[in-house]
């Protein structure tokens, strides 16, 4: 053991009122020379940690709990390889960064539901693909997502900024003389000071105690010299190297933009071979990209009269019942489409007849009378004389409610006693 | 699956005969279509527990795991239930032309199936199945009788051999797995089919094997046996079986999702009968025991090596894996969910069976692979 040639400061003869007094340095170097002073020690009265090195781990793991039953600090250790047992030892708490992580992720799968929920369902529902607005399962992938970047991010920077202490670039124990002995072959028991007051570090009981418990160099490291990062030097070169990226990033671009061909990406999408609107086509005959419908195609909704004269339509049947919804329908159809030429009262009256000085049908005339139901609906859906074709306005059903609708104004017309209520 | 040396068989037994009184009467009293379902039922419950332990042992060989060779054995006798599973497979081969629709004569008539006739009906379906358990019964053969040899001659040379024996292994049991997911469950409904099929049951499988490996422990563990296995072994198994919730659910949900997305007649009509009426509500309880009850119950790290909560969780495991088949392959008898006096009876029946022979199979040989020349380092091991 080589600590009885180096010995640590007699606690006697330190003074009383500063326990933080620099201490001669008391390692010895892995090549056997003894320095006479340590200079990271020299001039500094505020210790961080004292560092006690071990030969083996058993030496380590036998010190560890008489240190730890004194109280001295916080303990840590130092050693070439991962030691099993170790943090047991130490007594370090498992990190909370688990339960962080956990939370962070499950607020991350809240966020994304909440988000997608609101804006999907709430905000601005779209029917798309089919889906409902409210549909969970298109929402799992994104709250999959979410949940993972969240509890990463909370786990990288949770680890580096709150665990690790980041901006705390260098730990003081990197640039302790052991360090490359505890690289090698060394362990080492290290105690700092508890919390953020280093003062609180008896320097001359942790040496004592070291010593007692066996450590062949103990070595006191100094507090680092606190570094201020936003010096105006700092700052000026931030700047400039911003500005810098700034104005080399712009000219690339321009020059890229103006002097070089556009080298789209990725075409597929807009460049596919399909069928579009008033655009030439090479697929058909013709060359044209919209096409007749193939004859006798039939579109929804829309079933052919099946009459191809006046006279054949004349056997149509009426199919809908005459009852008060269809004649309010024929009557409100009616009063859109027909009224402004045949006159409310289908008297051929109507307010657009003196304007056009035109003459349309008196729909009260025997004439009309005697129409029946498939030939006025013929009329409706071909025109007749000066009258357009209306199929594209009125719907079948609701030719036929109009057609319901002028037979009621013809009844109300000509009313006969029997017709008042009893 | 459990100790059960102290146990006396009488119990199981009794089970067993009870089971095999109701399975017969199943066969006289039943339709042949709910007597067949339960039977490839059990056939895939065994099958995959087997195949999964199998596959276990065989990726710690692959990977040259230390960790786990302290408790290897205990996979290696589940995965003896690959014995058993041969007559079951080889009698539940009389149940493709009643249930299999590609299997049929009426196939031919339908023009999606006409033309893989030659594939799904009984001579092909039974060739593959002999080939699934065949190299089962082979690889069976050289991972576990080899392991158990080795307790006495102490011979190196067999941890080399399954080393190199592990990597085709894996690639028969991609194969395997597959086949039998393609064949005897998704070959229920041959319209309906789904690529990633294979992986969804290989993820059932694999869980499975893990948590009746992980219940076995701890029930040996309580029973003085495996005393050096430390909870450190336990939070592995722990671990795995966590992670591999996560790739179940992974699986499945993709699976559901993309289906519901495409929202295509062929592949809708399989989920949409799973998400009416009461087949809604199993669907619900699978994804609660399958995922989520074992995802937060071992998700702190305590929770790993807790062998109490390590049990239970594997034991819900096992149900809601016993659940997954029940869903995957019931649904094909076009009713609600029902259990009646013939699933129990099934029930009875193949857990007996299933429980008898692993009492047996956990004789075999001792607990640890003590000829194993990594044994020391696995028993060393520390997180």
């Amino acid at each position: 053991m080589s600590n009885s040639e180096h010995p640590v400061p007699d606690p006697e003869t330190a003074p009383e009122t500063a326990p933080q007094t620099p201490v001669a340095p008391t390692n010895v170097p892995e090549d056997g020379h003894t320095e006479a002073v340590d200079k990271t020690d020299r001039g500094r009265d505020d210790a961080f940690l004292v560092l006690g090195l071990f030969e083996n781990t058993d030496a380590l793991m036998a010190a560890i709990p008489k240190v730890r039953s004194k109280a001295l600090g916080r303990l840590e250790a130092y050693t070439p390889y991962a030691v099993h047992g170790l943090e047991d030892a130490l007594g370090i708490r498992q990190s909370p960064l688990g339960a962080m992580v956990m939370v962070m992720g499950t607020l991350g799968a809240i966020t994304a539901f909440a988000c997608q929920y609101w804006i999907s369902a709430i905000d601005y529902p779209i029917v798309t693909g089919g889906k409902a607005p409210w549909s969970w399962e298109a929402f799992v992938p994104i709250m999959f997502e979410v949940t993972v970047l969240f509890a990463t991010f909370t786990a990288g920077l949770g680890m580096l900024l709150l665990l690790n202490k980041l901006p705390f670039f260098g730990h003081p124990v990197l640039s302790s003389r052991a360090m490359s002995a505890i690289t090698r072959d060394k362990f080492a028991l290290s105690v700092e000071a508890e919390g953020a007051s280093r003062a609180a570090l008896d320097t001359r009981a942790v040496t004592q105690a070291l010593k007692e418990v066996g450590a062949v160099s103990i070595e006191i490291v100094p507090q680092p010299e606190p570094a201020p990062v936003f010096t105006a030097e700092f700052v000026l070169r931030a700047i400039g190297g911003i500005v810098t990226a700034c104005v080399v990033a712009g000219a690339s671009m321009y020059g890229a933009v103006k002097w070089f061909p556009e080298l789209p990406p990725m075409t597929h999408m807009l460049e596919q071979r399909k069928l579009m609107p008033q655009k030439s086509s090479s697929f058909f005959r013709d060359g044209h990209g919209m096409q007749l419908p193939a004859p006798g195609t039939i579109a929804r909704g829309y079933l052919p009269l099946g009459a191809s004269s006046q006279d054949e339509a004349a056997e149509l049947v009426n199919p809908l019942p005459r009852d008060i919804a269809t004649l309010e329908l024929g009557k409100q159809k009616f009063t859109e489409r027909c009224a402004v030429c045949h006159g409310a009262l289908a008297d051929g009256n109507g307010s657009l007849t003196a304007a056009y000085g035109a003459k349309p049908a008196n729909l009260q005339s025997a004439q009309f009378q005697r129409y029946s139901d498939g030939q006025i609906y013929w009329v409706i859906v071909n025109g007749k004389n000066a009258m357009p074709s209306h199929a594209a306005d009125l719907s079948a059903d609701q030719r036929w409610a109009v057609v319901h609708y002028v037979r009621a104004l013809q009844r109300a017309q000509n009313a006969k006693d029997q017709d008042l209520n009893p | 699956m459990t100790d059960a040396k102290a146990k006396s068989p009488v119990i199981l037994l009794g089970m067993t005969g009870l089971g095999a009184l109701g399975v017969a009467l199943s066969f006289i009293r039943n339709s042949h279509e709910r007597f067949w379902v339960n039977w490839i039922y059990w056939f895939v419950v065994l099958f995959t527990l087997g195949i999964g332990s199998l596959f276990i042992v065989a990726l710690q060989h692959l990977v040259s795991a230390r960790w786990s060779i302290p408790i290897r054995r205990v996979p290696e006798r589940l995965a003896t239930l690959l014995l058993p599973v041969i007559p079951v497979a080889l009698i539940g081969l009389m149940a493709v032309r009643v249930l299999y629709p590609g299997a049929q004569p009426e196939a031919l008539h339908d023009h999606v199936l006409a033309g893989k006739v030659w594939w799904l009906d009984l001579p092909m379906f039974s060739l593959r199945t002999v080939l699934v358990l065949v190299a089962a019964t082979l690889s069976l053969g050289v991972l576990v009788r080899g392991s158990l040899r080795q307790d006495k001659t102490k011979d190196p040379g067999f941890t080399v051999r399954a080393r190199k024996f592990a990597p085709g292994f894996m690639l028969v049991f991609a194969f395997l797995v597959t086949i039998v997911a393609f064949d005897w469950i998704s070959g229920l409904t041959p319209d309906w089919y789904s690529d990633i099929f294979g992986v969804y049951l290989f993820a059932g499988s694999f869980l499975s094997a893990l948590a009746a490996s992980s219940l076995s422990v701890v029930l040996l563990k309580r029973g003085n046996r495996l005393v050096e296995v430390k909870p450190d072994h336990l939070y592995n198994l722990g671990g795995f079986t966590f992670a591999f919730t996560v790739f179940w659910s992974y699986i499945g949900f993709a699976q559901y999702m993309l289906m519901w997305y495409a929202n295509l007649p062929e592949e809708v009509h399989w989920y949409h009968q799973r998400l009416h009426g009461g087949w809604h509500t199993v669907t619900v309880v699978l994804a609660v025991l399958h995922f989520i009850v074992p995802f937060f119950a071992l998700s702190t790290r305590d929770a790993k090596s807790d062998p109490k909560r390590l049990a239970v969780v594997a034991l819900i495991m096992l149900g809601a894996h016993l659940l997954d088949l029940y869903w995957l392959i019931f649904p094909v008898l076009g009713e609600g969910p029902s259990f009646t006096w013939t699933e129990l009876s099934f029930a009875l029946f193949f857990l007996g069976v299933g429980l008898l022979w692993l009492r047996q199979a956990f004789t075999w040989g001792d607990d640890m692979p003590v000829g194993d020349p990594f044994l020391r380092e696995g028993l060393e091991f520390r997180l």
